[in-house]
């Protein structure tokens, strides 16, 4: 089975490092986007099977990119992790509504973000054939 | 005001005492248009419709007495100045009144037209002074807080960029280090940490501050969080070689409140006993009842410390007070901690102190609300002062369909508790607070005042509801089922409290033997993944060796 890849859109390009070593170390293949606009694009053209998502990002911030993905028949399934250093009490609930499977707040746990990356890639892996 | 009409609402009952003060008006020379209206009624009414620029109050009216009178109008239109006009030289009650925010109390049969044209003049002067300030007070406020939230989210971004790095470090991901290089790298993710939870803190005490911390009271154990938080708190404890110590009291009713945010409260007190209990020391934490009190349970917190003075103790709950001799040899924080956890035990309605002897240790108490279904039901189910004559159990099952995604499943069932609430007459029907974790099978109870064949129609309603939920429709298995509760006949002198008392006691009889088996096993999932994260930093700032491998 070829690696998961997981798509990193972060406009700080040191937190993008830091994360593609660490989700490599894991097992993990990246590929990489600063703002909001390349985020979708590289996501059409890789086809990533996560995306670990800022929300505050130059050229249409990630909900602009969330949106634009739920509405690409294409891209709509793919889990969307949400990682911000905003407040969850304005914006979590609104980045799940908005289609994101989970939100953490920068700085984040490395372990808990492995957990979540870990489960959401398996339940959409195997479409209508969720454990319960 | 010179060249506008001063136009003053007169709200006086007594046709000559109204004449007079007309008379006055008109002797002042000033321009003045009066409306005069006998009754608070109509007074409250012409406010609405045409705000004038002063009230002149008579406090003893057809339809209001005394300070009540100034209250309603006050209430009603807190920003038109209000003059009393009163019959009464009574200097108490124009004490209250003026403490109250009244402009002005004057004595009826004292006043010259002089006296009450200024007396109106500078009544609507300081009002409108008053008015300003409080504007300008809120504006600094909102300012503030947009601030601290703005210079937090800032903070955040480099911090996770050296959170990161120090992390892939410590974890070999870049190379073997020495192990000297290694300890000091652990010195820097411990005040990484340290600095994460201060910049916590500071919105958390932002929020406390404006009001806009949520609290979601459910029905909950206090035992459980109580097990919970020292479980949490043992592997600091342990390392400073303090013990933790529960104590239950195995009577307490279940409590209602919130449990993310009790725990936080638990954990913050925990926390500190620890930091002020010497090797060898012990934290206990106790639950129990007192005879004093049946409304309430009392949660305390005790450590074998060296105690608060009596002058520290006068401030420990203040925003930033932080422990002068505590300072030079330990980074312990801003000093919100303490602060936060009033703001929280106050939002449930309870409260909290401290009671502490120099070298003795200290106890900090706060209470909580006991859960009480009677309470909750009576407005519901007693109509014109007696029982209904049906009530049906409603309960609805939502079973998640994966558990993967811990956050994602909190908020589905938390909107399908607000469409519940959507789908039944408040006047008559109860979603009772949820019960028990947030991890697995959610289990919802309506208390319906109807009978078994038209509580059909609610879960139809419910149903119907629920499923126009997408993301519940794919997330969860829904099974709603209702069963009518048996209202036997009760002796004829019990009281209605004690009817009331009696059906909920069999409400809660049903709702115990149908959730059976998940009530057996307690203590999963009762915070969510938030206050577990805090829990957690807090276990790192302290810890030796905060490295978890990944």
């Amino acid at each position: 089975m070829p690696k998961p890849k997981i798509l990193i859109v972060d406009d700080d390009p040191d937190l993008r490092r830091a994360l593609r070593l660490r989700l490599r170390a894991n097992n993990y293949d990246t590929v990489h986007a600063q703002d909001g606009y390349t985020a979708v694009a590289v996501a059409q053209k890789e086809h990533p099977d996560l995306i670990v998502l800022d929300l505050g990002l130059p050229a249409g911030d990630g909900f602009v990119v969330l949106d634009r993905l739920q509405n690409i028949d294409t891209l709509a399934g793919i889990p969307v992790v949400v990682l911000t250093a905003r407040d969850p009490q304005n914006n979590e609930e609104r980045a799940l509504k908005g289609g994101a499977a989970a939100f953490f707040q920068k700085p984040v746990d490395n372990a808990e973000l492995l957990d979540v990356i870990r489960a959401s890639l398996t339940d959409s892996r195997v479409p209508g054939m969720r454990p319960s | 005001m010179s060249d506008q009409a001063t136009r003053v609402l007169l709200i006086e009952d007594n046709p000559g005492d109204a004449d007079l003060v007309r008379l006055r008006l008109v002797e002042s020379k000033s321009l003045v248009e009066v409306t005069c209206v006998d009754r608070l009624a109509d007074g409250i009414a012409s406010l609405g419709l045409n705000p004038p620029s002063v009230v002149l109050l008579d406090l003893n009216l057809p339809d209001s007495h005394g300070a009540e009178t100034f209250r309603t109008v006050m209430a009603h239109s807190p920003d038109v100045p209000v003059v009393i006009l009163s019959g009464q030289d009574d200097e108490g009650l124009a004490l209250k009144a003026v403490h109250q925010g009244v402009q002005d109390y004057l004595i009826k049969g004292d006043i010259t037209s002089k006296q009450l044209e200024r007396a109106m003049r500078y009544a609507v002067e300081r009002q409108a002074l008053l008015r300003s300030l409080e504007i300008t007070r809120k504006q600094q406020l909102e300012f503030k807080n947009q601030f601290l939230s703005h210079v937090s989210h800032e903070l955040r971004t480099p911090l996770t960029c050296i959170h990161q790095y120090v992390t892939i470090l410590l974890d070999g991901l870049a190379g073997s280090m020495a192990p000297e290089q290694n300890d000091h790298l652990k010195t820097v993710l411990k005040s990484v940490n340290q600095l994460h939870a201060m910049i916590r803190d500071l919105l958390e005490a932002t929020r406390a501050e404006s009001g806009k911390i949520r609290v979601e009271p459910r029905c909950i154990s206090i035992g459980e969080l109580i097990q919970q938080a020292a479980t949490m708190m043992r592997p600091i404890a342990g390392e400073r070689q303090v013990g933790i110590e529960i104590g239950l009291d195995n009577r307490i009713p279940l409590i209602h409140a919130d449990p993310d945010r009790i725990l936080e409260v638990l954990i913050n007190l925990t926390d500190n006993a620890i930091k002020f209990t010497s090797p060898e020391g012990s934290v206990m934490i106790k639950a129990c009842m007192i005879e004093a009190d049946e409304d309430a349970v009392y949660v305390s917190v005790t450590d074998t410390g060296r105690g608060i003075s009596p002058d520290a103790k006068a401030l420990i709950f203040e925003r930033l007070y932080q422990d002068p001799e505590l300072i030079d040899n330990n980074r312990t924080g801003l000093g919100l901690g303490l602060y936060i956890c009033r703001e929280l035990v106050k939002l449930h309605g309870g409260k909290i102190w401290v009671a502490s002897e120099p070298g003795q240790g200290s106890t900090f108490t706060f209470t909580l609300p006991l859960y009480s279904l009677a309470k909750l039901l009576a407005p519901v189910i007693v109509h014109e002062g007696r029982i209904r004559e049906h009530i049906v159990l409603v309960k609805v099952e939502l079973v998640p369909l994966s558990k993967t995604l811990h956050s994602n499943w909190r908020e589905v069932w938390q909107q399908a508790i607000e469409t519940l609430r959507h789908c039944v007459y408040l006047d008559k029907d109860l979603v009772l607070p949820p019960m028990g974790g947030s991890a697995a099978a959610q289990t919802f109870f309506v208390v319906a005042s109807t009978d078994l064949e038209h509580s059909g129609i609610m879960m139809a309603r419910i149903r119907g509801q629920l499923e126009r939920n997408e993301e519940l429709k794919t997330s969860a298995k829904l099974v709603i089922s209702a069963v009518p509760v048996d209202l036997a006949p009760q002796p004829a002198d019990a009281s209605l409290d004690k009817q009331v008392q009696t059906v909920a006691n069999q409400i809660t009889e049903m709702i115990m033997a149908s959730v059976a088996p998940e009530s057996a096993s307690p203590g999963n999932g009762h915070a969510s993944s938030n206050s577990i994260r805090k829990a957690q930093s807090i276990q790192k700032e302290s810890s030796k060796c905060p490295n978890r491998k990944s």
